[in-house]
């Protein structure tokens, strides 16, 4: 119970909120508003569980948008040329592989800090992407949204598939070699070289992981609608990380579970819903995810005084 | 005697990385003289500066914090927040643009006092606290312009600054080499400055030697809280225009020009003339693809390419930059190594 006492206590504000939500605005719980809302959280989901891994490795990602706004549009554009929805993944997960692999290689392998090469990366990948698409929206054929399948059971697929590999990387991260690696990397990376793990290994795969779990995201997010934009990625690095931190992963590395991330990111996601069920101003959202990361941080650094002073 | 050397070592890297980035900067005017248009004209000369003179006041006030081996991705973000209190005190409070610049600048330093504070005090991870405080500045000043609002009609004399000569020179650029100076007296010449090197090197030998590194490093968030305040300020001026989007993406060129300028990003070394050639690499960048793209040096005419050009340059410059850092260090210890065992052979 103490292990996990963070995500209860963000699992029980979650709580609160859909509670007084329901109190205040019943109509926020109608079944098929509520089912599209959920699933279009679905990929901001999956790149929060990659960037709980970077965390908890003691690395940070912030080109996850760009990445993901990427293999977006490489996605559409194999599709738009008439080729099958399947060959348009496979292109996209490559992208976000060679993405991922590059900011592993500059982490890893050059030592340098993850912060200033993916803010690099980022503004790199950002405008590479409006000089070669100038913004233009890109229709997508038919047959690419919802997998071709009717929205229920297209909804149904990217929530199953979400979940799926959320609790996949859960289990993963506890019981695979690789997930305690990452783990061990995080907390101590020179404890870990000398029990015999590669540090810099892990790290590389670390980060090719996350190019590869935006580049799903993206996909996730491209069967969504009939268009996609250029620009769909932006901004979706600070939510992910938000979500990851509020979800209890320590931005020193080494502690928290993606199941955190589940509460996180819903809690952040209902703030723009609540404003305006609440009939607030929807301007203050950008200020309030900022300054939940900034309580997140400040909860995390309280907990450790408190622990090192026994 | 080891040490003499070491630092014999330090001061060639420096001055060849120095050396380098003139270089640079001399291969950037030549290739954009010879291929755009009436580059080096004085006019354009002076347009380059007078347009990314907020870049250069984020720089130099983020080598300190560099310095430190910390990070400060909130002044981008703190620019606009600032902004945008600037124009609502000026045109709703009508208040006098000099005592609102005044105060836009105090704002900046308090929300520079809220990071050290997080930072210091609560013993935080600067990335992640400047982080959340980016979007926090950001979030703000949208919500205080409704998202879209923006504040208009100056008067002519604080537009000045923006957009005005002084003795020959753009206005604005008078007040950066106030603070270019200020910042390499405080920086090069001050206990301070040493212990902002000694604090980025190793923080608990610098406690251990009495340093107090809460104030020393605190003290540069909140520098450069105020400074980016006087950045906003000077923007509006230029652009007669307070938004919520002002200085979007400022703090990625100001790292650029400060990691480009050799101060390591780990801290522990680095410069403030360093900076200002790391800056001036920068702007002369993001100047000169315009003149190209206005010579149609590609087929069609692209000129709305040059922005984003100039980005993805700016960031391989950065990766670049850094990356032979790394290298050229290693290369130097590995160096340093093998003359040491050449030397005294009998050490083992």
């Amino acid at each position: 119970m103490k292990k996990y006492s963070r995500e209860w206590i963000v699992a029980g504000a979650l709580g609160l909120l859909m509670l007084s939500l329901a109190l205040a605005a019943p109509h926020f719980f109608q079944l098929q508003p509520l089912l599209s809302r959920v699933t279009s959280q679905m990929p901001a989901m999956i790149v929060a569980l990659g960037i709980a891994m970077v965390i908890i490795s003691r690395q940070i990602d912030i080109s996850l948008g760009a990445q993901f706004s990427m293999c977006a549009v490489i996605a559409g554009l194999v599709a738009a040329q008439g080729l099958p929805l399947g060959v348009a993944i496979a292109a996209a997960l490559g992208a976000g592989a060679l993405m991922g692999a590059l900011n592993g290689l500059l982490v890893a392998y050059l030592g340098l800090p993850s912060i200033v090469v993916t803010l690099a990366t980022m503004v790199t990948w950002q405008e590479a992407l409006r000089l070669w698409q100038q913004g233009r929206l890109l229709n997508l054929p038919e047959g690419i949204q919802w997998f071709g399948m009717s929205q229920a059971q297209g909804q149904a697929t990217v929530i199953g598939i979400t979940f799926i590999l959320l609790i996949a990387l859960a289990w993963g991260m506890k019981n695979i070699g690789a997930g305690r690696a990452i783990y061990a990397v995080g907390s101590d990376a020179e404890a870990a070289r000398l029990a015999g793990i590669n540090p810099k290994r892990t790290t590389f795969g670390v980060f090719v992981s996350m190019g590869v779990l935006a580049a799903v995201a993206a996909v996730m997010n491209l069967v969504q609608s009939p268009q996609i934009q250029p620009s769909c990625g932006d901004g979706l690095e600070l939510k992910a990380i938000a979500a990851a931190v509020v979800g209890g992963i320590a931005i020193r590395g080494g502690r928290g579970t993606l199941w955190g991330v589940l509460p996180g990111l819903f809690l952040l996601a209902n703030v723009n819903p609540a404003l305006t069920h609440f009939h607030q101003p929807p301007y203050w959202e950008k200020a309030i995810q900022g300054l939940v990361i900034i309580l997140a941080v400040v909860a995390d650094g309280w907990n450790q005084k408190k622990q090192s002073k026994g | 005697m080891t040490q003499q050397t070491n630092k014999l070592k330090l001061s060639a890297i420096l001055a060849r990385h120095e050396t380098v980035l003139l270089l640079v900067i001399l291969l950037e005017i030549f290739i954009f003289q010879s291929f755009g248009r009436n580059f080096l004209a004085p006019s354009n000369v002076s347009n380059i500066f007078r347009h990314s003179v907020e870049i250069g006041l984020l720089a130099l006030v983020m080598t300190p914090v560099i310095l430190t081996g910390g990070i400060d991705l909130s002044v981008g973000s703190m620019m606009g927040l600032c902004a945008v209190a600037f124009g609502i005190l000026v045109k709703q409070y009508e208040m006098s643009p000099w005592l609102a610049a005044m105060l836009a600048i105090s704002l900046g330093a308090l929300g520079g006092m809220g990071n050290a504070f997080l930072i210091t005090k609560m013993n935080l991870p600067p990335l992640i606290v400047t982080l959340g405080t980016f979007s926090l500045f950001r979030g703000l000043a949208e919500a205080l312009t409704k998202g879209s609002e923006a504040y208009s009609g100056f008067p002519e004399g604080f537009l000045n600054i923006g957009n005005g000569n002084f003795l020959g020179l753009p206005a604005q650029l008078w007040i950066f080499f106030a603070v270019a100076i200020l910042m390499w007296l405080l920086v090069h010449q001050t206990t301070w400055g040493r212990s902002l090197r000694a604090i980025g090197y190793a923080s608990d030998g610098a406690r251990y030697a009495g340093i107090s590194v809460r104030f020393n490093t605190g003290l540069a968030y909140v520098i450069a809280g105020a400074i980016a305040g006087l950045a906003a300020v000077i923007l509006v001026a230029r652009l007669g225009e307070a938004r919520a989007n002002v200085g979007i993406g400022y703090e990625l060129l100001a790292i650029t020009a400060v990691v480009l300028g050799g101060t390591s990003i780990f801290g522990g070394a680095g410069s403030i003339y360093g900076t200002l050639l790391g800056y001036v690499a920068v702007a002369i960048l993001n100047n000169g693809l315009g003149r190209i793209t206005a010579h149609q040096i590609f087929d069609q005419p692209i000129a709305s390419v040059s922005r984003e050009l100039s980005g993805i340059l700016t960031g391989l410059l950065l990766l670049v930059a850094l990356a032979a850092g790394v290298i050229l260090k290693s290369l130097a210890s590995r160096r340093a190594r093998r003359q040491s065992l050449s030397v005294k052979p009998t050490n083992t």
